[in-house]
C-alpha cells in the first residue's frame, strides 16, 4: 500500500510525530515500511513557468519559439509539442538545470534559434507515460515557484506492506487507524476544497431508497439478481457536471501515491478508494441503456470491451453490471468502456457497492486482471462503508465538477449487515499468550482499535466487531491476536521453560541420508543440490504451470541434473569433479493419486583420482574407483547381502555403456541402482574430458535398522597364505571361480584376494594370468603345511577338471613371485 | 685363593674398563675398536679369558664361566645399546628431504553447505526435544492449503505462486504441510522438524530459486504458550549465532498461525579491537502459535491442546553464515564454491 504522508497526517493530526517513528510503530504493529521515498527527488532546479508568449519557428513548421517567464526574466525556448499556448503554466527546465532522468539542459540553437532551457512532458519529467505534450499544470502559480511544490511533491511515499488478511489498511483512513496513537476516534477527513457547505449538508439529509431487491428513483432503477455475489449495491445520480482536470490539490494527492489523474469525476472515486478504502465506479447515465442498473451473472460469452482497451469474454461465474441487456463493467474489477465517462459527460451514475470477495478473486484471475477495486474486493471491503463513501465521493464530485444531486440514494441491499459478536475468555488468552490479562487490561488493548467490549460474566467477555475487521475477526483466537499484538510482541518475555520432548520417532530416512554423506564425503565427494525440474524426457510427471519448457517435467532420476552440475564445471576448467546428490525424484501413479516420489542417491565422477602430487603419476578414476565406492555405498544402503555384479543386459533405458553396467542388488535379487561409464556422445563435454563415470540407487522408503556391530575374537594362531598365477581364459569371469575355490579349500580358507591380473603376449591367446592370494587359518592351533598343501592340490585340481584353468605357478607367499 | 679367584677379579676389573671404555667412545668406529679389544675372537682381552678356561681345574670350571659369560653379556648389551644411540643420532642426517614442497593429499569431501546448515539448525532444535519428520513434495492442495486454514480463494493462496501437476495436486509450496500429517498421524506431545524441499514459481535471482531448502518446526503439548514460542526460537538463535544475541518478534500474519510473528535476530560481537558490534536486524523465519483451525483440521482438540510453528530458510541462513552474495551459488553447484565448504 502506498501512502502518502501528507495525506495521511491530514486524517490523523496526531501523526505529526515525524517519518521515523511512524515506520518503527507500523512495523512495531506488523506493517513494515519497506520504502520511503522523496517525492521531490531529482525535481531540484526545476521550476513553474508561464508562458507569455508563442510564435511561429521561421525555419521549422513543427516547432514554436516560446517566450517563457520561469522566474529569472523571460528566455526564447523552442518548442515542439502541439499544446503549448499563451498564458500556460507549464513545468520548465533552465539552463543549467537537470531533469530527473539525469540530462543537463544547456543553451542549445534548434534550427537557428537559440532555446534557453526546456518545458516538459510527464514522460520527460518520469511521471506519467503521456509524452505527446507538455504537462499542463492546472491553479495558481508563481513564475519560478519549485515545481516540487506545484506538483505536491514535498511530499513523502510510504510503501507499507500490508499482509493479506488485513483489507482495512488499504487505505489511508485504515493506516491512520491503526497507528493513531488515540485509536479509531482520533481521525477526521480533511476538508474538500472549494466545498459549499450548503450543499454538503443537503447530502447529508438526502431521502434514501432500501430495499434486498430493487429500488428506484430519479430516474434509474437498480436490481440485484445474484444477491450471493452481491450483497449491496448503491447508487447515486448527479447531473450537469462539468468533466474538465481535476484542481491542483486533487491531482497532487493521486501523484503523491502514483495515480494518474484522468478527469474530475473519475479522480474523486480514486481519491475515495484511496481514502478510505472502498472502490466506487462512475458512469456515464446517458449510455446506461433503460436507465436500469442489473447486477447479474454474465452470460456465457458475453463480451465487454473494458477500460484498458482490451476485448474480452464473460462467462457465468462472472458478476456484471449490465443495463437492460449489456454488460457495463465487470463487477469489482474493471469498468467497460462504452459507458466510461468522458469530456461529453453531464449525468453521472454512481456506484458503491460490495462484493462477495471470492468470485472476485477467481474473475480477476480468469481475466488475468488486477486492479486496485479487485484488489480490495477480493481482501473484503467494510460492509459499513458504503454511505459515507459515497456521500464522500458526491461532495467532492460536487465541489470540483460542480452539479445537482436531488436523489435519492438508491440502496439495493440483499445482505445481512448486522454486527458479528465474538466472545472472549480473559482464561483462554492467558492458556494461549503465557501471561494474564484482566478485563480491563484487554479493553484498554481492543477498543482503540474499534471494538467494543461487554463483560457477560467474570470469565467471559462479548465482544462487537467494527465492520472494517469483520474479515479478519471472527474468533476468539482472532482477538488473541490483537491482543498479543497491541500489548507488544517485545513485552512477552522469552524465558525456556520445562517442556515434554517429542514423542514422535524420527523417520528412519534421515539417518540414512545421513551415513550415506558420511561415506561418500570420506571417499572426497561433494554434495550437490540441484532442482527437480527436467526437460522432456527426463520425468513423466509434468507441471500444468513450469516456469519455462526446460523445467516441464519433475525428474525421474537424478543422473541428468548431476550431467548438467559435471557439463557445468568441465566448462569453467573444473577437471576434477566429483559430485553426489540425494533427491527426490518422481513417478506417475494411478490417475487421482499423487505422483510416487522416491529418494534416490546418485554421483557423477570424472578427472584424477587423487589430487595431484609432485611425485605422483597421475592417474584417471577408471571403473575400479567406481566399484569400489558402490561396494561401500551398496553396504550401507541396502545392508547385509548386498551384491554389485555385471549386467550388460540392463533395460534399454540405462544412462551406462553396457559393457561397463554394473548393478546393485538387493537381498532378494532386486535391482536397486546401477552404474558404469557414461557414453561421452550423450554429453556436452570439452575435448579434453576424460571418462564419466556415475552411479544412481534408489533408498529404501522405509530403511530397516541399522546393522548391529557384534565383536568377533581375534584370531590367537598365525594363518598361512599361499599365491596361485591362474591363466584365465578372457570370457571366465574371476567370480566364477569363487564358488569351486570355497566348496574345496575346506573349513579353514578365511579369504580369497586377487592382487594381480596380467595380460602379456607370453600368455597363450585369450587367456590372462589372474594372480590369487588364499589365507587358510584354524582356530586354536596353527596350521600345518600338509594340511594347507592338500587343500590348495584340491582347489588346482578342481579349477583345471571343470574349468580347464592352468597354472602359471603356485607359491608360498611369503617366497615371493 | 687359587687362580680362579684372580681370574674372577681380573673379570670384575676387566668388566669395568670395558663398560667405561664404551662410555667413553666418540663415535662408532672407536666402539668397534672397543668391541675388538675386548671382544674380539682373536685378541679380545674377554675372549682370553674364556679361551683360559680349559686349563682351570674342572670343579672350579662352571663359577668362572658363569661369570665370564654374565660380563660377555653385559658388556654386549652396553655395545649394542650404545651402537643404537649412536644410530639415533646419526638418522636426521640420513633423512633428506626439502620439507617447504608440498605433501601428498587425499581428495576432500564435503557435505552441500546447505546440508551443513540444516545438521546444525537440526543438532540444536534436538537438545530441546525435536526429532525428524518428512512428508511428500508433491502435495494435494488440501495438505498445502486448505487443512493449514488457507481456503484456496482468498488471496493468501497466492502469495506463494504455486507449481501445480494437475487438477488439485501441487507442489508444496511450504514444508508446513508436514505439520498436518504429523498431527495426523500421531498424539502429543509432538516436538518435530521437518526439514525438506518447497517449490514457487519464482524465477532465478539472487535471493530466489523455484526450489529450495525449508525447515518446519512444530510443537503441540497441553500448554504450550506463545511464552514458550519466544523462549525457544530465542534460545535457538542464542545458540546459533551466539549468546549475546539479540531476538525480536514482529507481528506478521501466516494462515495457518494466530499469532503470527516474524523473527529478526540482532548479532552483537566484539571486534579485533575488543569493541562491541552489532549487526543490522536480519530476518531470520516466520513463526506463530498453531491456529485452532489446523489442530482441528489434522483431528486434535483445540481447546485441550495449543502449539506454536515456525520454519526458515537454510539456503537464507547459510547466506548470512558464510557471507555468500547470491543463492543461485548454492544450486549451479560449481565445485570450487563446494569445495569451500569441504571437509570436518
Amino acid at each position: 500500500m502506498k501512502v502518502s504522508y501528507q495525506w495521511l497526517k491530514s486524517i490523523g493530526p496526531e501523526l505529526e510525530a515525524g517519518i521515523a517513528e511512524l515506520s518503527e510503530r507500523l512495523a512495531a504493529l506488523g506493517f513494515p515500511v519497506e520504502e520511503v521515498a522523496t517525492l521531490s527527488e531529482g525535481f531540484e532546479g526545476l521550476v513553474v513557468a508561464e508562458v507569455q508568449g508563442v510564435r511561429e519557428h521561421p525555419d521549422a513548421d513543427r516547432l514554436r519559439l516560446c517566450d517563457v517567464d520561469g522566474g529569472q526574466g523571460v528566455v526564447q525556448v523552442v518548442c515542439g509539442a502541439d499544446n503549448v499556448v499563451e498564458g500556460g503554466w507549464y513545468p520548465f527546465a533552465p539552463v543549467g538545470s537537470t531533469l530527473p532522468g539525469g540530462v543537463t539542459i544547456g543553451k542549445v540553437q534548434l534550427r537557428g534559434q537559440e532555446s534557453q532551457g526546456m518545458l516538459c512532458s510527464e514522460k520527460e519529467l518520469g511521471l506519467g507515460p503521456d509524452g505527446t505534450g507538455l504537462m499542463v499544470l492546472e491553479g495558481r502559480f508563481s513564475a519560478g515557484q519549485p515545481l516540487a511544490s506545484a506538483l505536491g511533491l514535498e511530499d513523502l511515499r510510504l510503501d507499507v506492506e500490508v499482509t493479506a488478511n488485513r483489507p482495512d489498511l488499504l487505505s489511508h483512513e485504515g493506516i491512520a487507524r491503526e497507528v493513531a496513537p488515540g485509536g479509531h476516534t482520533a481521525l477526521t477527513l480533511p476538508p474538500i476544497p472549494g466545498e459549499d457547505p450548503a450543499a454538503s449538508e443537503a447530502l447529508e439529509r438526502l431521502e434514501r431508497h432500501a430495499d434486498p431487491e430493487e429500488v428506484s428513483g430519479d430516474g434509474v432503477t437498480i436490481r440485484i439478481e445474484a444477491p450471493d455475489l452481491c450483497p449491496r449495491y448503491v447508487g447515486l445520480v448527479v447531473r450537469g457536471v462539468r468533466v474538465a482536470p481535476s484542481p491542483h490539490w486533487l491531482q497532487t494527492r493521486l501523484r503523491a501515491v502514483g495515480a494518474r489523474p484522468i478527469n474530475n469525476v473519475v479522480d474523486a472515486t480514486n481519491y475515495v478508494l484511496l481514502e478510505l478504502g472502498q472502490p466506487l465506479h462512475a458512469f456515464d447515465l446517458q449510455q446506461v441503456g433503460g436507465r436500469s442498473v442489473v447486477v447479474r451473472r454474465a452470460r456465457q460469452g458475453e463480451r465487454i470491451r473494458t477500460l484498458d482497451g482490451e476485448d474480452r469474454a464473460l462467462n457465468r461465474d462472472m458478476l456484471g453490471i449490465c443495463d437492460e441487456d449489456r454488460p457495463m463493467a465487470v463487477a469489482g474489477v474493471i469498468g467497460g468502456e462504452e459507458s466510461e465517462v468522458t469530456d461529453e459527460t453531464s449525468d453521472v451514475l454512481l456506484e458503491c457497492a460490495l462484493f462477495t470477495p471470492g468470485p472476485i478473486r477467481s474473475t480477476r484471475k480468469a481475466l488475468g486482471l488486477s486492479t486496485e477495486a479487485s484488489y480490495r474486493y477480493e481482501r473484503g471491503v467494510d460492509p459499513e462503508l458504503q454511505l459515507r463513501a459515497l456521500r464522500r465521493v458526491a461532495r467532492i464530485i460536487l465541489a470540483t465538477a460542480g452539479g445537482e444531486i436531488r436523489g435519492p440514494i438508491l440502496d439495493c441491499r440483499p445482505g445481512d449487515f448486522s454486527r458479528k459478536t465474538v466472545s472472549l475468555r480473559p482464561s483462554r488468552v492467558e492458556a494461549l499468550l503465557g501471561i494474564p490479562f484482566d478485563h480491563e487490561s484487554i479493553r484498554e488493548l481492543l477498543e482503540p482499535l474499534g471494538f467494543s467490549l461487554e463483560p457477560q460474566s467474570p470469565e467471559e467477555l462479548r465482544v462487537d466487531v467494527p465492520g472494517f475487521r469483520s474479515y479478519d475477526v471472527t474468533r476468539e483466537v482472532d482477538l488473541i491476536e490483537e491482543i498479543a499484538r497491541t500489548h507488544g510482541y517485545d513485552h512477552f518475555p522469552d524465558v525456556l521453560g520445562a517442556f515434554r520432548p517429542g514423542a514422535v520417532p524420527d523417520h528412519p530416512l534421515f539417518e540414512l541420508e545421513d551415513r550415506v554423506r558420511d561415506e561418500l564425503v570420506a571417499w572426497g565427494m561433494l554434495e550437490a543440490q540441484t532442482p527437480a525440474f527436467a526437460p522432456e524426457g527426463e520425468g513423466e510427471v509434468e507441471l500444468l504451470n513450469p516456469i519455462s519448457s526446460e523445467e516441464r517435467f519433475l525428474r525421474g532420476r537424478l543422473l541428468p541434473g548431476l550431467v548438467r552440475r559435471l557439463e557445468y564445471n568441465l566448462a569453467r576448467g573444473n577437471r576434477s569433479v566429483r559430485l553426489f546428490e540425494i533427491g527426490t525424484v518422481f513417478a506417475l501413479e494411478d490417475p487421482g493419486d499423487l505422483p510416487r516420489e522416491r529418494t534416490h542417491l546418485a554421483a557423477i565422477l570424472h578427472g584424477d583420482r587423487f589430487p595431484p602430487h609432485w611425485e605422483n603419476e597421475a592417474r584417471g578414476l577408471d571403473i575400479w574407483d567406481l566399484k569400489g565406492v558402490l561396494g561401500r555405498v551398496a553396504d550401507v544402503v541396502v545392508g547385509e547381502g548386498a551384491s554389485v555384479g555385471p549386467d550388460a543386459e540392463g533395460d534399454s533405458g540405462s544412462p551406462f555403456d553396457p559393457a561397463s553396467r554394473l548393478v546393485v542388488r538387493g537381498v532378494n535379487g532386486e535391482a536397486v541402482g546401477e552404474a558404469g561409464r557414461m557414453p561421452a556422445a550423450r554429453m556436452d563435454l570439452p575435448p579434453w574430458a576424460g571418462p564419466v563415470w556415475g552411479f544412481e540407487l534408489s533408498l529404501p522408503v522405509e530403511p530397516g535398522p541399522r546393522k548391529e556391530i557384534r565383536y568377533r575374537p581375534l584370531p590367537t594362531h598365525p594363518g598361512v597364505d599361499r599365491d596361485l598365477a591362474l591363466l584365465l581364459p578372457e570370457d571366465l569371469p574371476v567370480e566364477e571361480l569363487r564358488g569351486y575355490i570355497g566348496r574345496e579349500a575346506g573349513k579353514y580358507l578365511r579369504e580369497t584376494r586377487v592382487f594381480d591380473v596380467y595380460r602379456g603376449k607370453d600368455l597363450p591367446e585369450g587367456h590372462r594370468s589372474v594372480a590369487l592370494r588364499l589365507h587358510f587359518r584354524a582356530p586354536g592351533r596353527t596350521l600345518t603345511d600338509l594340511e594347507v598343501d592338500e587343500a590348495v592340490r584340491r582347489i588346482v585340481d578342481v579349477l583345471r577338471e571343470e574349468l580347464g584353468v592352468g597354472i602359471r605357478g603356485q607359491q608360498d607367499a611369503s617366497g615371493g613371485a | 685363593m687359587s687362580t680362579d679367584g684372580s681370574l674372577i677379579e681380573e673379570l670384575k676389573k676387566l668388566e669395568e674398563e670395558a663398560l667405561a671404555s664404551v662410555e667413553g667412545v666418540r663415535d662408532e668406529a672407536e666402539l668397534e675398536e672397543v668391541r675388538i679389544a675386548f671382544l674380539g675372537r682373536r685378541e679380545g682381552r674377554i675372549s682370553e679369558i674364556l679361551r683360559k678356561l680349559g686349563q682351570v681345574p674342572p670343579e672350579e670350571r662352571p663359577p668362572l664361566g658363569a661369570e665370564a659369560n654374565r660380563v660377555k653379556s653385559r658388556l654386549e648389551e652396553a655395545l649394542d645399546e650404545r651402537r643404537s644411540s649412536f644410530a639415533r643420532e646419526r638418522a636426521p642426517d640420513r633423512f633428506r628431504e626439502d620439507l617447504t614442497l608440498p605433501g601428498r593429499e587425499r581428495w576432500i569431501g564435503g557435505r552441500h553447505p546447505v546440508t551443513r546448515v540444516v545438521d546444525e539448525l537440526i543438532a540444536i532444535f534436538r537438545d530441546l526435544g525435536f526429532s525428524l519428520a518428512r512428508g511428500p513434495e508433491a502435495e494435494t492442495e488440501w495438505y498445502n492449503f486448505e487443512a493449514l486454514n488457507t481456503p484456496l480463494d482468498h488471496p493468501a493462496a497466492d502469495e506463494q505462486d504455486t507449481l501445480y501437476l494437475k487438477a488439485g495436486h501441487l507442489l508444496r509450496s511450504h514444508t508446513s504441510p508436514v505439520q498436518v500429517r504429523v498431527m495426523e498421524s500421531h498424539r502429543p506431545p509432538i516436538r518435530v522438524l521437518a526439514p525438506g524441499m518447497v517449490y514457487r514459481r519464482d524465477s532465478y535471482d539472487a535471493t530466489h530459486t523455484p526450489v529450495f531448502a525449508q525447515l518446519e518446526g512444530l510443537a503441540v503439548d497441553e500448554g504450550i504458550t506463545f511464552v514458550d514460542l519466544k523462549a525457544t526460537l530465542a534460545e535457538f538463535a542464542r545458540r546459533y549465532w551466539g549468546p549475546g544475541t539479540r531476538v525480536r518478534f514482529r507481528p506478521s500474519f501466516f494462515p495457518f498461525t494466530e499469532p503470527s510473528a516474524e523473527v529478526d535476530v540482532k548479532r552483537v560481537f566484539r571486534d579485533a579491537e575488543g569493541r562491541e558490534q552489532e549487526t543490522d536486524w536480519i530476518e531470520i523465519m516466520g513463526a506463530g502459535m498453531v491456529d485452532p483451525a489446523v489442530l482441528e483440521a489434522s483431528g486434535l482438540d483445540a481447546e485441550r491442546y495449543t502449539g506454536f510453528a515456525f520454519g526458515m530458510g537454510p539456503g537464507r541462513i547459510g547466506m548470512l553464515k558464510y557471507g555468500v552474495p547470491d543463492l543461485r551459488l548454492f544450486y549451479e553447484n560449481d565445485v570450487r564454491f563446494l569445495e569451500q565448504f569441504a571437509g570436518p
